[in-house]
């Protein structure tokens, strides 16, 4: 995938409802993925039949029990990108490599969470205890914002960032919600009520974390050629990428990053091989999806993909620079903190709109998007999308 | 929030172990933190693994691991069944060692006052008794 014209394209965009967590039931997980399916096939114009070709990431679903489920005859991809969250946007890399070797035509990407009996945000206490695990038990680190709290308070303690800049990121991702009818949190916030909240994990308080939603999504990926004839506009998959390192590893799984590293998202080496793939400079980036699980972290990507110079991403954000009509307008869907949250494919199906032109808050002409996966264990993946060829 | 953190009750937590790791425990026991050393390069490597990432090297040798430092942390509040009554506190926190760079461990902070704890703060680990070996907490030196 890389500069000149893309191969391939997303040319349908299917979702079901966003639930509040748990309340998906007593639908399953996968119905909800089948029924997601089913929406992006048929704004694609396709029929289910002509899906050849499946792609996850974050481990993916039970793709036999989704063939079984939808009948499905020949599927002749089926692949996942072995990572968590952070394997979101390289999903999309999967799909494109399918259809531009030929391997499958009908590529559906997939991601669902369902979170009836267990959350996403208690994840790291319900995996079984092992011996490279036992001590984040000890110290009594549960989910992934009490973790990435540490390296939240080492950004602060490094680059002076301050509790006000987490505050515009929530409040900016509040008032691109307000416009819109199915996000969670659509009240708009001050800063006096941000600084109010209470601390849930020193430095990141209730507001830094996002929401936890039942729902799926699903895009359907073909060659550029043939998503000229097809009903949407085709929105192009212009490169995406994939990098693991050992300086990050398993992120705030670890905690042994790299001395730089551990200030950051994780995303600088994937940023800068997606950019050298496409050849697009981040002031080319009209609009930017960023993987918001935590406020902090909005920032930190910002920094890594080169909006702003390292530790200067909080003056970046406080200068107003994320909000609709800044510099780089960031999740004008309210993203995971006031949208929904679905694993970052929320994110996508927004990139999806605002390059189809039909975005709820549309920034006006937007010809590219950046879309990042979640800061967490490597590797990590991104992707630039874009509406001409 | 000048409580002091709390001190969890770890005498239930079974600690798993590989032959990898085992030694950090075994060092344990007799009150020492111990942190290992690649014999080839000198790269420490943690958690405790089959192979150096620096060099390749499988053996390492355990050495004392210093002094310890905190480098970050984050303060939990913990509450009983009262959700009115004011929490508690739990201060997970990640430490560096004077004489193992490159290796941080995270456990928890107990018996601190919360308001006190700060990046750079010397520690001690004291080792407290689980299931089936001692285990390393942190205390705020002097």
């Amino acid at each position: 995938m890389s500069a000149g014209k893309a191969a391939a394209a997303i040319v349908g965009s299917g979702s079901t409802p966003y639930y509040f967590r748990g309340e998906s039931a007593p639908q399953t997980l996968l119905e909800l993925v089948d029924k997601a399916i089913f929406a992006a096939v048929a704004d694609a114009g396709l029929t289910i039949d002509e899906v050849d070709g499946l792609a996850f990431y974050a481990f993916g679903f039970d793709t036999a029990m989704i063939i079984e489920q939808l009948g499905l005859k020949n599927v002749t991809f089926a692949h996942c990108v072995s990572s968590f969250g952070s394997g979101m946007a390289g999903m999309l890399d999967l799909a494109a490599m399918g259809v531009a070797t030929g391997r499958a035509k009908t590529i559906v990407c997939v991601g669902a969470t369902q979170q009836v009996g267990r959350r996403v945000g208690q994840a790291l206490g319900s995996f079984a205890a092992s011996p490279d695990n036992i001590f984040h038990r000890i110290a009594g680190l549960q989910g992934p914002g009490q973790a990435l709290a540490l390296q939240v308070r080492r950004h602060m303690h490094k680059y002076g960032t301050r509790r006000e800049a987490f505050g515009e990121v929530v409040m900016s991702s509040r008032a691109n919600a307000a416009t819109r009818e199915t996000a969670f949190r659509r009240k708009p916030l001050t800063l006096e009520e941000y600084i109010a909240s209470p601390m849930l994990a020193d430095p990141l308080c209730r507001l830094d974390f996002c929401l936890e939603n039942d729902g799926a999504l699903a895009f359907v990926v073909t060659s550029a050629e043939r998503a000229a004839d097809m009903p949407q506009k085709p929105v192009y998959i212009a490169g995406a990428s994939q990098v693991g390192t050992s300086d990050l590893g398993r992120a705030f799984f670890w905690f042994g990053q790299s001395e730089d590293m551990f200030t950051t998202a994780g995303a600088g080496p994937t940023a800068e091989r997606l950019y050298a793939l496409t050849g697009y400079r981040p002031e080319d980036i009209d609009v930017a999806l960023i993987y918001d699980h935590f406020s902090p972290l909005v920032i930190m990507q910002l920094e890594d993909y080169g909006f702003c110079k390292r530790g200067e991403g909080g003056p970046f954000v406080e200068s107003g620079a994320i909000r609709m009509g800044g510099t780089i307008p960031v999740n004008p869907h309210g993203g995971h903190l006031s949208d929904a949250y679905v694993v970052g494919m929320t994110h996508i199906r927004e990139a999806v709109e605002q390059l189809r032109g039909v975005a709820v808050n549309q920034v006006p002409g937007a010809k590219t998007a950046l879309v990042t996966g979640g800061p967490a264990p490597t590797p990590m993946t991104g992707a630039i999308l874009r509406n001409e060829r | 929030m000048s409580a002091l953190s709390i001190r969890p009750d770890f005498s239930a937590l079974e600690i798993p172990m590989d032959s990898w790791s085992e030694p950090f425990w075994q060092a344990g026991a007799q009150g020492r933190v111990v942190m290992p050393r690649c014999i080839t390069c000198g790269t420490f490597r943690w958690p405790a693994g089959p192979f150096c990432p620096a060099c390749h090297t499988q053996d390492v040798e355990w050495v004392d691991a210093g002094q310890a430092r905190i480098y970050s942390f984050t303060v939990l509040p913990v509450r009983g069944a009262d959700k009115e009554a004011p929490p508690d506190y739990r201060v997970p926190t990640l430490v560096t060692f004077d004489n193992a760079p490159g290796v941080r461990l995270v456990s928890v902070l107990v018996d601190a006052p919360v308001d006190q704890v700060a990046i750079g703060a010397e520690v001690t680990v004291e080792w407290v008794k689980g299931a089936n070996a001692v285990l390393p907490v942190f205390r705020l030196d002097g």
